[in-house]
């Protein structure tokens, strides 16, 4: 334990006298320092300057004397794709934060309302790239409320299946790409060896590795191969194994928890006020969970109960992530216990029009959060309208309330415990 | 380099080491019966003020440190067989396919035993830029300051339907149909996105590009005009 | 594992949706809604999950005001808030989906936004995570939010004129066809003139155009155009 002795301070560049700054501004031969705040629009990151549009982004741009404007990304190893923060901070504590999204905008919802039934469900693939059986989870709901079909049971316990296999690596990339961002490039090793297994054992039930395409209205693709069953049990044998040595490597590291206890705090009124979800609001201690407060698909046959958190921190996030996981492998088993035989389609035609002026809302709980989707039916082809609600879109507006305070490196360790996936987040 | 005295020069031509007798002593180095017949360096007479400050001088066969003793070849092709395995990627992922970039990175499918594994986060440093993920309008400008960024030579992958085409995308009103509308591509990658394998046989094959096309920079400016045209394209 | 083997469709189980997958009672929240807000609001469906309402676009801060802080509606999050469009003919609306922990059932209020001037209130003073729920309908859609102290487009870039999801926004094969005078211009200072986009045939409000002729005149008139 160190002592700091209180006699000795180090000044603070940003109280330096004033008079004293205009007598080193004359010396060094500039001009005299502006008087009041200064609008500084979008000079000082790199993009030219214009009128502030709004009333929060003239304050935002505005800086006063000691403050300046960190541009971080769209390109940042650390934004977790093409996010783009504008840091305003006075040395090294950020003040005020920006988010500049748009940058992965790929008109997903645009383009399905061109597109039949069927094939949005192949456009949702690519949008939360992490989840991609939860994306299409919802419209799979959303279109069968929508047609008025249901699919049959063992397709109902098949989509929970797979759902809760994707849940188990998002969120174990999650712990990687947490502890990658501190600085510590072995956990992600590990947290990709769990992932590329759950991967290749969803490609073998849906033959596709990535973007597995493996919803269909009323039912699923396939039925569980031989293959599947197979690396299942395999998978199954050792992933707690696997877990547990992730687990051990993060948890406990003094590095870790000096980065994470205490830092990006949210209490439960402002998390629901920002409409946070999933793991981000249940780290903050409110037991909201899509599975359980409205329950879809079979989550109302299945035991589990809503894990929460009280801290409200990024390590609050993060313990999140670590316990439902356990969770989700606790209902996979119950789910492979309790499947039962029967077709895995219902009989729906090739190109399903559902009755025009229909709406439906189908909503998951996806890793990130509530993913609900709004469809819209005018009797056609093709949706007449589909919207998508991802929840990492939505979680990414605590940033710029839970920054100011903090040191500027801790911006990296409060994004990753938010998990956004800017695939989502951009559409 | 040695300012000191010059060296006395050694003769390698005069006189031949004595022949070996095969038994190695302690206080006589081994000579290998090949070395009986003087390997003469040509370069070593003509370039030797350079040369000399690696001169092995106690050496019983001579020659000089660090270096092959002969080089039957062009310094291009040597330059290319390096660059060739040590190709450092740009740590620069846009979508789903940057997941599949970083999985063919960790250990399952380990990118490193090709030399590609220190993903670089400064373009400064990079030799490849993986275009891994959607290309939208928004994100070109940045993405091509980027590749700007990166010194020569270098190379770009197009990896996924999405940078060869616009893929599944290609109707939208934000996106970017091909990455080779805003930059020259070396190497296509397609699948969506390809598997971490097809992503190792497409850096296989950019290994053949770099090693066939010697002097890659005077390549690159010869097909500059193709990149300048980018903002007229995406427009 | 040895339930989960290949099986056989069994045409018995096939069949349309009979039992609600959660049952509920739509009947106590109706009527709790109508009696508190009986002028205001307007059943239009029940579904097995969803319970629908219409309301006066004007009245939206009033509704949202009472489904969030009435102790016996407690609709406390804001699930969902998009936008549609019907079609140039017709208007625009703002769907609003909330849950609360005491109805099992989404609620759903829609509530209609005239299309030449598409004003409505923001509820970002109920839910500050309206917010970016609001700059993406204006930034698609260019519905406008009273008192939303940020609405600025969130996905395109700030010089796009048009509103991509809006039905006369046509889906071009190619985007240099499109009617929004083409795509962003790849954020380049170069390019960014904005008198290229004066006179793009896009979506525009009279009141939009007011806004424009404000921020950009200085720019445009006095720029030596």
């Amino acid at each position: 334990m160190t002592t700091v002795d209180p006699d000795i301070r180090i000044p603070d560049p940003i109280e330096l006298d004033a008079a004293e700054e205009a007598r080193l501004r004359a010396a060094a031969g500039m001009m005299p320092s502006p008087a009041g705040p200064e609008y500084s629009g979008f000079e000082m990151v790199g993009i030219p300057d214009r009128p502030p549009q709004t009333e929060r982004e003239r304050e935002m741009y505005t800086l006063n004397e000691g403050e300046m404007l960190i541009n971080l990304g769209p390109q940042h190893p650390s934004t977790h794709g093409v996010l783009r923060l504008v840091a305003k901070v006075r040395g090294e504590v950020i003040v005020d934060m920006d988010l500049v999204l748009g940058y992965l905008h790929r008109g997903i919802e645009k383009l399905s309302e061109y597109a039949t039934y069927t094939a949005v469900l192949t456009y949702v693939d690519p949008m939360d790239y992490l989840s991609t059986m939860h994306n299409e989870h919802a419209p799979a709901i959303a279109f069968e409320k929508l047609y008025d079909i249901k699919a049959p049971p063992r397709a109902e316990y098949i989509r929970a299946l797979v759902v809760e296999l994707n849940r188990v690596f998002s969120h174990d990339l999650m712990m990687g790409f947490l502890a990658l961002d501190m600085g510590g490039l072995t956990p992600i090793l590990y947290s990709f060896i769990e992932r590329d297994e759950v991967v290749e054992l969803l490609s073998a039930i849906s033959g596709q590795r990535m973007l597995f395409n493996f919803f269909r209205v009323g039912g699923v693709n396939w039925d569980v191969s031989d293959e599947f069953i197979s690396r299942l049990s395999t998978w199954r044998s050792k992933v707690d194994k696997l877990i547990e040595m992730n687990e051990w490597m993060i948890s406990e590291n003094e590095i870790f928890t000096g980065r994470t206890k205490g830092l990006g705090v949210l209490s439960a009124e402002r998390a629901i006020s920002l409409g946070l979800t999933g793991p981000n609001l249940r780290a903050s201690g409110v037991p909201f969970d899509v599975r359980k407060a409205h329950p879809y698909s079979i989550y109302h046959e299945l035991e589990f109960d809503v894990i929460t958190q009280q801290a409200g921190d990024s390590y609050a996030r993060y313990m999140q992530r670590v316990a439902e996981i356990k969770q989700s492998i606790h209902l996979i088993d119950q789910i492979v216990d309790k499947m039962p035989h029967g077709p895995v389609q219902a009989q729906v035609p090739g190109i399903i029009r559902p009755k025009p002026g229909r709406r439906a809302y189908g909503a998951v709980e996806s890793p990130r959060g509530l993913y609900s989707v709004y469809a819209l039916s005018d009797g056609g082809p093709n949706p007449y309208r589909f919207r998508m609600r991802d929840p990492s879109f939505i979680s990414l507006q605590a940033m710029p309330v839970m920054m100011p305070g903090l040191l500027l490196a801790d911006t990296m360790a409060v994004i990753s415990s938010l998990d956004p996936v800017m695939g989502g987040v951009d559409k | 380099m040695a300012v000191g005295p010059r060296r006395p020069r050694r003769s390698r031509t005069a006189e031949a080491p004595a022949p070996a007798t095969g038994i190695a002593t302690t206080d006589a180095p081994l000579v290998a019966a090949t070395s009986q017949v003087p390997i003469v360096i040509p370069d070593a007479a003509a370039n030797d003020e350079l040369l000399l400050p690696f001169a092995m001088d106690d050496h019983p066969q001579g020659g000089f440190h660090g270096m092959l003793e002969v080089i039957p070849t062009k310094a291009d092709y040597i330059l290319d067989l390096i660059r060739a395995n040590s190709l450092w990627p740009l740590l620069s992922g846009l979508s789903c396919c940057a997941i599949e970039m970083m999985s063919t990175a960790t250990s399952m499918n380990d990118m490193d035993r090709f030399g590609m594994f220190p993903f670089r986060a400064s373009p400064r440093q990079a030799d490849v830029l993986i275009v891994a993920g959607t290309l939208t309008t928004k994100m070109a400008g940045p993405l091509v300051r980027l590749w700007e960024q990166m010194p020569e030579p270098k190379w770009c992958v197009a990896m996924g339907t999405c940078t060869t085409s616009g893929g599944r995308f290609k109707r939208s009103y934000s996106v970017v149909q091909g990455v080779d509308r805003v930059m020259p591509v070396d190497v296509y990658v397609p699948g969506c996105p390809p598997r971490p394998e097809g992503l190792i046989y497409g850096m296989m094959k950019l290994h053949e590009l770099v090693k066939q096309r010697r002097g890659e920079w005077r390549t690159y400016v010869d097909r500059g005009p193709q990149r300048i045209r980018w903002e007229g394209d995406v427009r | 594992m040895a339930h989960v083997r290949r099986s056989r469709p069994a045409a018995d189980t096939l069949g349309r949706r009979r039992a609600l997958s959660v049952p509920i009672t739509a009947g106590p929240l109706v009527r709790s809604l109508t009696e508190r807000l009986g002028e205001d609001v307007e059943h239009l469906w029940t579904d097995e999950d969803t319970v629908e309402f219409q309301i006066d676009a004007t009245r939206v801060i009033d509704v949202m005001t009472v489904l969030r802080d009435d102790p016996e509606l407690a609709f406390f999050m804001l699930a969902d808030a998009a936008g549609v469009d019907y079609g140039p003919t017709e208007h625009l609306e703002v769907v609003y989906h909330l849950y609360s922990w005491k109805h099992p059932a989404w609620l759903r209020v829609r509530a209609r936004v005239n299309r030449a001037d598409p004003r409505i209130a923001s509820v970002t003073r109920l839910w500050e995570g309206a917010m970016f729920h609001e700059r993406e309908m204006y930034d698609m859609m260019g519905i406008i939010f009273v008192g939303n102290r940020d609405l600025r487009r969130i996905y395109m870039s700030p010089d796009y004129r048009s509103f991509p999801q809006r039905k006369d926004f046509r889906l071009p094969d190619d985007a240099a066809d499109s009617p929004a005078a083409g795509v962003n211009p790849l954020e380049r200072p170069e390019t960014w003139d904005l008198a290229r986009f004066r006179d793009a045939p896009g979506v525009r409000t009279p009141a939009l155009e007011a806004e424009d002729r404000a921020t950009t005149a200085g720019e445009l008139d006095g720029g030596g155009a």
